[in-house]
């Protein structure tokens, strides 16, 4: 079971490789859209990425209220809850 | 008075051919396909017979709006469109745009807009071809690479929604993000109308002073081996890109040869 720590370690690490950004910017609070600019079709790239990496059915419903880092990290949270 | 005429002619016979694509839709939707049930065969191929027959009907709607003078038409290069696994792509100045190109390409998947899916006139008809919605982007990039890994052709518009005249072109990157993905060709359709008919925020019956000619030109296919090596988002902004600029360019300046034309 991963801690929301190694979560967000995972997800800045994708985020920068895929996005060129700066993982300094990728903070709880950063709003994904607003401030590192990644789009509804990055968000299709990012959710195909998971399910890769996950092997579940993730559906975008799942991820419909995420706006910031940190919510990305309790989504994805609960999706790996056992 | 010759012009007044003719241009009173023209309001009722674009207003003849909007109530034509509606009847035309509404039979094909309500009365064709449900019969093609009747027919043996899977849902694949009732698919694949559904865009066989919009083809052909709308090859005929493009013969009718022609000859009743509402357009004249030149499309050059249509034995290239309809390769397996090509996505088309073309700038978006008028309504008529989907109805030349789909007449023109064998069997064709298309994007269409979400609100057809609601329009009882084209409902029945999208729906029993397997067309795809743009309204949910996770949706429209799964079914679009889907058709494409199938070995479709899909005819999609990078623009989104029709071209606001006077304002520079713009592209939404769904459509790069899908070439990337899942083409195995991209091919693009430089669409001129001039003089515009039907733009975005016109009433129908404003139709234009003279009977607006449409030239259509199918160009080189676009090399994509340079993108596919890239992370997805980075590859997609960059085709985008590359393709906005493309688009401005051709649409500038060029002519075509070899035509497929009806005056």
């Amino acid at each position: 079971m991963q801690t929301k720590d190694e979560i967000l370690e995972q997800i800045k690490a994708s985020l920068a490789a895929l996005f060129e950004l700066d993982p300094a910017q990728i903070t709880l609070a950063a709003r994904l859209n607003e401030d590192l600019e990644i789009d509804s079709i990055d968000a299709v790239d990012l959710l195909d990425g998971l399910r890769r990496q996950t092997g579940r059915k993730i559906t975008a419903e799942d991820f419909r209220s995420v706006r910031t880092v940190g919510d990305l990290v309790e989504a994805i949270y609960k999706l790996v809850e056992p | 008075m010759q012009g007044r005429q003719t241009y009173i002619w023209r309001i009722f016979a674009t207003g003849a051919c909007f109530t034509l694509f509606g009847i035309g839709g509404l039979i094909l939707g309500v009365i064709v396909f449900p019969a093609t049930l009747l027919l043996p065969g899977g849902p694949e191929r009732r698919r694949a017979r559904m865009r066989g027959l919009v083809q052909r009907a709308l090859r005929l709607f493009v013969r009718v709006i022609n000859g009743m003078r509402v357009i004249s038409y030149e499309f050059h290069g249509t034995e290239r469109l309809g390769r397996t696994g090509q996505l088309i792509i073309a700038n978006h100045p008028t309504l008529v745009d989907v109805v030349l190109i789909v007449a023109f390409t064998p069997a064709p998947c298309c994007v269409v807009k979400a609100a057809m899916f609601r329009n009882p006139f084209t409902r029945g008809v999208v729906r029993a071809a397997g067309y795809i919605s743009n309204s949910s982007t996770d949706e429209m990039i799964h079914g679009a690479t889907a058709a494409l890994r199938c070995g479709d052709s899909l005819v999609m518009f990078p623009e989104g929604t029709r071209t606001r005249p006077g304002q520079p072109l713009q592209f939404a990157r769904g459509t790069a993000s899908i070439a990337v993905k899942a083409a195995d060709v991209l091919t693009p359709v430089y669409i001129r109308c001039e003089p515009l008919l039907l733009p975005k925020f016109a009433p129908w019956y404003r139709v234009p002073p003279r009977r607006p000619h449409y030239t259509l030109e199918v160009g080189e296919d676009i090399d994509l081996t340079a993108y596919h090596g890239l992370p997805p988002p980075k590859a997609s902004r960059l085709l985008n890109a590359w393709l906005l600029q493309h688009f401005s360019e051709r649409l500038g300046t060029s002519r075509g040869y070899n035509a497929t034309s009806g005056n």
